[in-house]
């Protein structure tokens, strides 16, 4: 168990530099996901954590000692694969059995160990195989046994999932969740599917180019999110992005929908978020009203995805839970409660100052 | 997918395979024949008389068994010694880092461009102010040493493809750089190892010059080959008895192991490719 504390942490390959002045705090036993576009840093960070990539700048601290150029052992972590790296050479028992019999424990508390990591992650009938001889998802219940059986204080993830096929994932997923709550280890799980983010992290931070866009719960990120990116990046379907004109008190929107807007400093030209799930079909209830052309409508069977533009040519992606008999083609009015929009500065910083009012009524 | 060739192309690569082997049946038939029968020509069978003849005298008159011994024992160190050294030099090279790494290795591989010959003469100067000329070092040091540049090249070149992650793995479970080395590389390089054990066995068992120049006694089959053949008499069925012995070795070999010699050389940490 312990707190994980990056300071002023960069990484610099040459003279490309890859992640930047980053810091961050890591509680003792959370949960902690890293999440971000590809190439983003992501690795490149959980690697500097694990010890295998040295640290160009900054401190990190494990446990309270600085763990800059102790060995991946001194700092007590343990790190699963993308690809498992599984030794091929070594039946699962072997393999699991592999760090402690290196960090020089006797046969017995090996077998021991050995046989309760396997009860943990149900791989017991497996532990005589090679791991040729064994299928993804159990490829990956050895790899996390290998790395549970040493009890580490911090349990290091990099995209564990993305070989398995999408059902075993969401298994998967809610087993290590699980296994978390049951061991309490301090975890750090990189990943680019915001889903995986958001369904097993306490904290998530989003990363951009070698640099942290925002840290939260994923409740918090969800509703509150710090900037265009992290408001596109977090949430499925993405977050539709409406240009909106501010003239005076008034946003003018896509198809001559107008809102009232007070706040100082706005820019002229912004952005409105909209998540699909917050627009309701209809001419019912307050807020926005919008109309939009279907395009495509998608069946998910309790729900489904509407597909389409507004008049101006934005593209728009709205959730329908009850709105059968919907069909492409069809001119489709949708509204949206105010407290729900997010507004962006075109540099895409989060305009909290703006304040949303309902259109006010038409002077004739 | 294996597919069925046309006819034509079986009856043509048999009639190149048979050609092949004309001159190793005339060997083996001159081995058997008299020398008045050779000079008619080993092909006449019709009224050769076949006799053992030549096989008990190169046994006799020359130090066969003992040359085949010699053989044995340079060819099985020298392979040996590059089975073990070589995979770790290209280990040390790919994977750890240290200073002068480039330009060493761009000196080892290099011997590759290197004749052999060319390091002979001051090789021999060498060892004979070493007083090492007739001593079996003289031939084991050269072999394996220009072994190197294609064993190491060779190995090095397969780990290009071994997966990082084992590695890293292996350093995350706490093993150091040489129990990484024994405990996870050398128990996946089976191929390679077996390629370059090979490979390097055939050259050495084959090798002339080398043993010819720096040994003395206890030849190996190659020099005593050239000695037999070095003689006035007319003995030409010596030569081929005493080259099928030295050609049967390496041949058995190469049958034994071409499994290993085309086996796949991949390893994989268990991922999907
Ligand atoms: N050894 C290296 N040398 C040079 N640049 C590197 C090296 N390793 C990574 N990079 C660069 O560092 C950046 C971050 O790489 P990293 O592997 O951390 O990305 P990532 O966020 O894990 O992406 P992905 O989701 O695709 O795995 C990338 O731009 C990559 O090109
Ligand atoms: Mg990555």
């Amino acid at each position: 168990m312990a707190r994980v504390t990056l300071r002023n942490i960069s990484k610099s390959y040459g003279q490309l530099e890859v992640i930047r002045d980053l810091s961050l705090d890591i509680e003792d036993g959370s949960f902690t996901v890293f999440v971000g576009p590809s190439g983003c840093g992501k690795s490149t960070l959980l690697r500097m954590i694990a010890g295998l990539e040295p640290i160009t700048g900054g401190d990190l601290m494990i446990g309270g000692t600085r763990a800059n150029d102790l060995d991946p052992v001194a700092r007590g972590i343990a790190m699963v694969f993308q690809n498992y790296a599984l030794y091929p050479h070594m039946t699962v028992e072997k393999n699991i059995a592999f760090s402690l019999k290196m960090a020089g424990y006797g046969r017995a508390e090996i077998a021991r160990r050995v046989a309760e990591a396997a009860e943990v992650l149900q791989i017991g009938h497996l532990l005589g195989r090679r791991p040729a001889n064994l299928s993804g998802g159990q490829r990956q219940r050895v790899a996390i046994g290998r790395a549970i059986v040493r009890d580490p204080a911090v349990f290091l993830f990099d995209e564990p999932l993305s070989n398995l096929d999408a059902e075993l994932r969401v298994s998967m997923r809610s087993e290590i969740a699980q296994l978390h709550q049951r061991l309490t280890n301090t975890m750090i799980y990189v990943t680019h599917d915001q889903t995986e983010a958001m369904t097993m992290a306490d904290r998530i931070v989003v990363l951009r180019e070698g640099r942290i866009e925002q840290t939260g719960t994923p409740q918090e990120l969800y509703e509150d999110p710090a900037n265009a990116f992290v408001a596109g990046f977090i949430g499925s379907p993405r977050m539709n992005f409406l240009p909106a004109r501010a003239s005076g008190s008034a946003l003018e929107l896509p198809g001559g929908a107008r809102l009232g807007c007070a706040g100082d400093g706005l820019p002229r030209e912004l952005s409105l978020g909209i998540r699909p799930e917050a627009a309701r079909p209809g001419r019912e209830g307050g807020g926005l009203r919008l109309e939009m052309e279907v395009a495509l409508v998608e069946y998910l069977g309790g729900t489904r995805y509407l597909h389409g533009h507004l008049a101006d040519g934005t593209a728009m992606l709205i959730e329908a839970r009850s709105a059968a008999g919907i069909r492409p083609g069809d001119r489709l009015p949708f509204t949206c409660p105010l407290e729900a929009l997010r507004a962006f500065a075109p540099d895409g910083a989060r305009l909290r100052s703006l304040s949303l009012l309902p259109a006010e009524p038409e002077t004739a | 997918m294996p597919v069925t060739p046309p006819k034509w192309i079986i009856a043509l690569v048999g009639a190149i395979g048979l050609l092949w082997i004309v001159p190793l049946i005339g060997v083996a038939l001159t081995s058997l024949q008299t020398p008045e029968a050779i000079a008619r020509g080993w092909w006449n069978l019709g009224n050769a008389d076949f006799t053992l003849d030549a096989w008990t005298r190169v046994w006799t008159e020359y130090p066969i068994a003992a040359s085949l011994w010699s053989s044995v024992k340079l060819t099985a160190i020298a392979t040996v010694l590059t089975m073990l050294t070589a995979p770790a030099a290209a280990y040390a090279f790919h994977y750890l880092r240290f200073p002068l790494r480039r330009g060493t290795l761009i000196l080892v591989i290099n011997a590759f461009v290197l004749p052999q010959q060319v390091v002979i003469i001051p090789l021999f100067q060498l060892w004979r102010d070493m007083g090492l000329i007739g001593n079996v070092a003289a031939v084991i040091v050269p072999y394996v040493g220009l072994s190197y540049a294609w064993a190491v090249f060779l190995v090095k070149s397969f780990l290009e493809d071994f997966p990082k992650e084992l590695i890293e793995a292996a350093r995350i479970d706490g093993c150091g750089p040489v129990g990484t080395f024994f405990r996870i590389v050398l128990p996946n390089l089976v191929s390679p190892i077996s390629a370059c054990a090979i490979l390097q066995f055939l050259w050495c068992w084959n090798s002339l010059l080398l043993p010819m120049l720096f040994l003395r006694e206890d030849v190996p089959l190659t020099v005593m080959l050239a000695r037999i053949a070095g003689q006035y008499d007319p003995n030409v069925n010596m030569q081929s008895a005493a080259a099928i012995v030295t050609a049967f070795v390496p041949l058995c070999v190469f049958i034994l192991f071409q499994k290993q010699f085309a086996a796949g050389n991949q390893v994989s940490g268990g991922g999907k490719e």
